[in-house]
């Protein structure tokens, strides 16, 4: 109460500069009732984000936001995509607290919990900064622009055993078999739903998917429920070549680990973006506004960028981001829409369909 | 007799409603064909569900193969190493005894791990093999892999059973059969062994319960050649189709207490005969080491190799992969070496707080552990009424059921049981969640320090006019003190080895490094898994060498 009242003071004794102070916060081109939003926010206090994105790789971003919000702390819980969901659909159930923001590279699952009513509609100031397929109806973004990459064992592979495209991995499999025989990896779909997602991305954009199954059947292929472990066998040589394995992760290790080698495919190049939402029950509404606004902002994705998860903004430069990666693949990158056309596979009749068909196409390989 | 007192009602009233709420739960939900927060309808369509799926039945296949197999592995070898250490003159004995149990104590992701890093196809001892003998002989992905690993790694389980028993027993029929020229291979199989074969059997049916439950070592050796086994399977429900499919998992956890149950009912029966057995034969007499002669080399061989296998090759593999960046075929490990795994972990707060975590639930969660296990086992204690019999089955229902979905089920009761709810966020949920999951081994440990306590001692101060509270205070409780302690140290123990029951309850505030370790391992952080798990061996090595300082006595 003493506190509060002598802060009351020290802002009354202030108060010539605090329209001042206030204004210079609202970042340009918003528009002026901003400032009423971040001095909600403040009252708020914190922002907590439910986050895919592990706590070291969002490190940077979220000090930058405390930097420039003072007095708002992000309260960040880095855990699975089905664990984001779980959690937020079971608090939500039983009226618990939850998440302010949702932030998860499982773009099904984000577009259905915003689809079943789960997400607060708003204008972010920043919509017209990313394009159009990353926005969906003013409730969930996309936030980043991650390729999805063919990963390889430097050390092991070499010259044309690389496949340079998705046809040229059907290529590879089938030539050189000997020396890949048990050795390639990449999602278990069933364990994985991002694996599960990216699969039937590729079985739309590849017209040649079959052939691309049955090869990898024929491979004898290992597959993982995380481009973790992935990576790490991969690394090890216990496997020698991954595919659908998010780039940002393996430029992540590849920074570290001299073994591991990245291959955007050149035929076509699936592209993911992290989907962000507000709850609709937020209890740090206006926090949780800043805090998207933010990411999507110039000086957020830079952030992004700089941690390697690859900025959507068009202005903000880079290898792996959307500026980058326009220059280097053009239209053959391929982004996945953040689109109820998502929902699709997340229908148990057809999900279990296309399991079936996949493990049969494995099957049939071998 | 007399009245139940208010206190007693109300500490067996809690057992059961920490045991039933969440069974309850998993039972209900397993009929529903939703989960049962969202609309839902009644039906038996999980268990129709499941039942059709082939991958169930390849797992329930496997799980069956894996639980025999560490059955006929674990009992001889695990007999014939308690008749090594009890009753011969090999030599080491003091020493080896701990390292003997490090397997029971070492959670079996961080074992898992550390095989994959040291025996998979490119492990440090699979190249070293390599060179020497141009291929690796073994496959540790294979379900036969699979299958010895868990074997050897359970040894230690009917090591601790059949020596105890044997401990018990006089030596004068050995001796009596090593002087008229048996070898002492002989005097094992013939003399020694049959004598505790009631002992065998139930850490046979032990070993095969475990086995049927077991998670962390085909979680992680499973995954390339897609071994699935119940607890995985169920695992793997998370996300086959897509949203969480929580009727199907508790669907398949209902079909694994509908075998683990009867298992353990059968566990304390043959537990009960197998006290009776050596009260009629043992008489504890005095007890000479018999002398192998040249079979000791042999025999130092064959638990050096056990050792070997079973503690050095997973946990120098553990360490190894802790402190380098990558590793593999062609890598030279001086190139790679690193303490960044590390600073990573103390710079991660998330990594941090698990750390302090597990140590807390160790420390402090074990002794309050310790305090409820010693409050059920004192309403119970020296009454042979309906109300003790009900608790002496009550305490085994949680063994049955998979640590994973008892924390799935701890998860449900604290979001949707409001008194509770407060909790959730808080170390105290798993501390509930790994108090009630380890419920009957904390009870054994605790009635068996009760059982100690001569009837007489109570009586004299019952005669003098105490009442129970006061008996229980001034009399029996100073008398178990030091069993008290040790329980705590082998709950410290087995609380900071837990992995599966912290899974679905993991959030901030709640990290333990177990449940850390399958998440980090779901989402890839090998070097964090490696640096995580080597700290997790240095935790429960610590309260190792704290237990034999102070001379626990390891053998229960």
């Amino acid at each position: 109460m003493n506190r509060s009242r002598r802060t009351l003071l020290a802002v009354a004794a202030t108060a010539a500069l605090v329209p001042l102070l206030a204004a210079a916060q609202v970042p340009a081109g918003y528009p002026a009732n901003y400032a009423d939003v971040i001095a909600t926010a403040k009252k708020e206090g914190k922002v907590v984000v439910y986050s895919t994105t592990d706590t070291a790789s969002a490190n940077a971003l979220i000090k930058d936001f405390q930097a420039l919000y003072p007095g708002i702390s992000v309260e960040y819980n880095d855990m699975n995509s089905t664990e984001v969901y779980n959690r937020f659909i079971s608090e939500r159930a039983a009226n618990a607290g939850s998440a302010d923001v949702l932030w998860s590279s499982a773009m099904d699952l984000q577009i259905k919990l915003a689809n079943d009513g789960g997400a607060l509609e708003y204008a972010s100031p920043e919509i017209s900064t990313i394009p159009a397929w990353a926005v969906w109806k003013n409730q969930a973004f996309g936030s980043t622009y991650e390729p999805i990459a063919i990963v390889y064992n430097k050390r092991l592979l070499t010259g044309d055993e690389i496949p340079q495209s998705h046809a040229d991995l059907t290529r590879v499999l089938t030539t050189k078999l000997d020396k890949l025989k048990g050795k390639v990896t990449t999602y278990d779909i069933e364990k994985s739903g991002v694996g599960f997602m990216l699969i039937t991305q590729d079985s739309k954009q590849n017209p040649k998917f079959w052939d691309l199954a049955k090869a990898l059947g024929a491979a004898g292929p290992r597959f993982q429920s995380s481009a973790g472990t992935m990576m790490e066998r991969i690394s090890s040589g216990e496997n020698v070549l991954g595919f659908n394995i998010f780039a940002s992760y393996a430029a992540l290790r590849a920074k570290k680990d001299p073994s591991i080698g990245i291959v955007l495919p050149k035929d076509y190049c699936l592209v993911m973006s992290r989907v962000m939402f507000i709850s609709k029950t937020a209890k740090n509404p206006n926090a949780a506004k800043l805090w998207l606004d933010y990411v999507l902002s110039k000086r957020g994705q830079a952030q992004i960028a700089a941690s390697d998860l690859g900025s959507i903004r068009a202005d903000v430069e880079g290898e792996m981001t959307a500026a980058g990666i326009s220059k280097t693949l053009g239209d053959r990158a391929k982004p996945i829409p953040v689109s109820t056309d998502l929902l699709g596979y997340l229908d148990q009749t057809k999900r279990l369909e296309f399991i079936k068909q996949w493990t049969a196409a494995i099957k049939g390989g071998k | 007799m007399t009245r139940t007192s208010p206190a007693r009602i109300g500490v067996i009233g809690l057992t059961a409603l920490a045991v039933f709420l969440p069974l309850g739960l998993i039972v209900y939900q397993s009929l529903l064909n939703a989960p049962f927060f969202m609309p839902h309808a009644p039906g038996v369509g999980a268990f129709a569900f499941i039942f059709a799926d082939s991958d169930f039945w390849d797992a329930f296949q496997n799980s069956l193969v894996i639980a025999a197999s560490m059955s006929l592995i674990a009992v001889p070898l695990g007999g014939i190493l308690a008749f090594l250490m009890v009753r011969t003159d090999l030599p080491g004995r003091r020493w080896i005894e701990p390292v003997l149990l490090i397997p029971v104590f070492v959670s079996p992701m961080v074992l898992a791990f550390g095989y994959v890093v040291s025996a998979g196809p490119v492990g440090f001892y699979s190249v070293w093999a390599k060179q020497l003998v141009g291929g690796v002989p073994w496959n540790v992905y294979s379900l036969t892999g699979i299958a010895i690993i868990a074997g050897l790694t359970h040894v230690p389980h009917v090591y601790l059973y059949s020596s105890a028993a044997l401990k018990s027993l006089g030596s004068d029929v050995e001796e009596a059969a090593r002087m008229t020229g048996s070898s002492p291979f002989r005097v094992a199989r013939d003399v020694s062994l049959p004598m505790v074969a009631p002992s065998l059997l139930f850490s046979g049916v032990l070993v095969f319960f475990l086995g049927f439950e077991i998670f962390g070592l085909p979680l992680v050796l499973g995954d390339p050649e897609g071994h699935l086994v119940l607890a995985t399977y169920l695992y793997k429900l998370t996300n086959k189709l897509g949203t969480p499919s929580y009727h199907l998992m508790a669907a398949v956890a209902v079909c694994i207490v509908a075998v683990t149950f009867p298992l353990v009912i059968l566990q304390r029966y043959l537990l009960k005969n197998a006290g009776k057995y050596v009260t009629v034969k043992g008489k504890a007499g005095r007890q000479r080491p018999l002398p192998l002669g040249n079979w000791r080399w042999i025999a130092a061989a064959l638990l050096g190799l056990w050792l070997f296998l079973t503690v050095i090759v997973p946990i120098s593999g553990i360490a190894l992969r802790a402190f380098v960046s990558n590793w593999g075929e062609g890598v030279t490990l001086a190139d790679v070496w690193t303490l960044d795994h590390f600073r990573e972990v103390f710079a991660q707060p998330t990594l941090l707080r698990g750390i302090l975590n597990t140590v807390l639930i160790g420390v402090i969660g074990g002794a309050l552990a310790v305090a409820c296990y010693t409050a059920i086992g004192l309403a119970t204690h020296r009454k042979n009424d309906g109300w003790s019999r009900f608790v002496d089955y009550l305490v085994l229902v949680p063994r049955a059921i998979p640590g994973l979905l008892a924390g799935l089920a701890f998860l449900w009761v604290f979001l949707f049981f409001p008194p509770l709810a407060p909790l959730r966020t808080t170390i105290a949920s798993i501390w509930i969640a790994y108090t009630v999951v380890w419920l009957a081994y904390g009870m054994r440990l605790v009635s068996s320090s009760l059982l100690q306590v001569g009837p007489e001692l109570e009586e004299a101060a019952r005669t003098a006019g105490a009442p129970r509270g006061r008996v229980s205070r001034d009399v029996t409780l100073p008398l178990i003190r030091y069993g008290l302690l040790a329980s705590w140290l082998l709950v410290f123990m087995i609380f900071e080895r837990e992995y599966s029951t912290g899974v679905y309850l993991l959030g901030p505030g709640t990290e333990v490094i177990g449940s850390l370790l399958v998440s980090l391992w779901g989402s890839g952080g090998a070097d964090m898994v490696a640096a995580l798990s080597l700290i997790n061996v240095v935790l429960v090595a610590v309260g190792l060498a704290v237990a034999l300082r102070f001379g626990v006595n390891l053998h229960d």
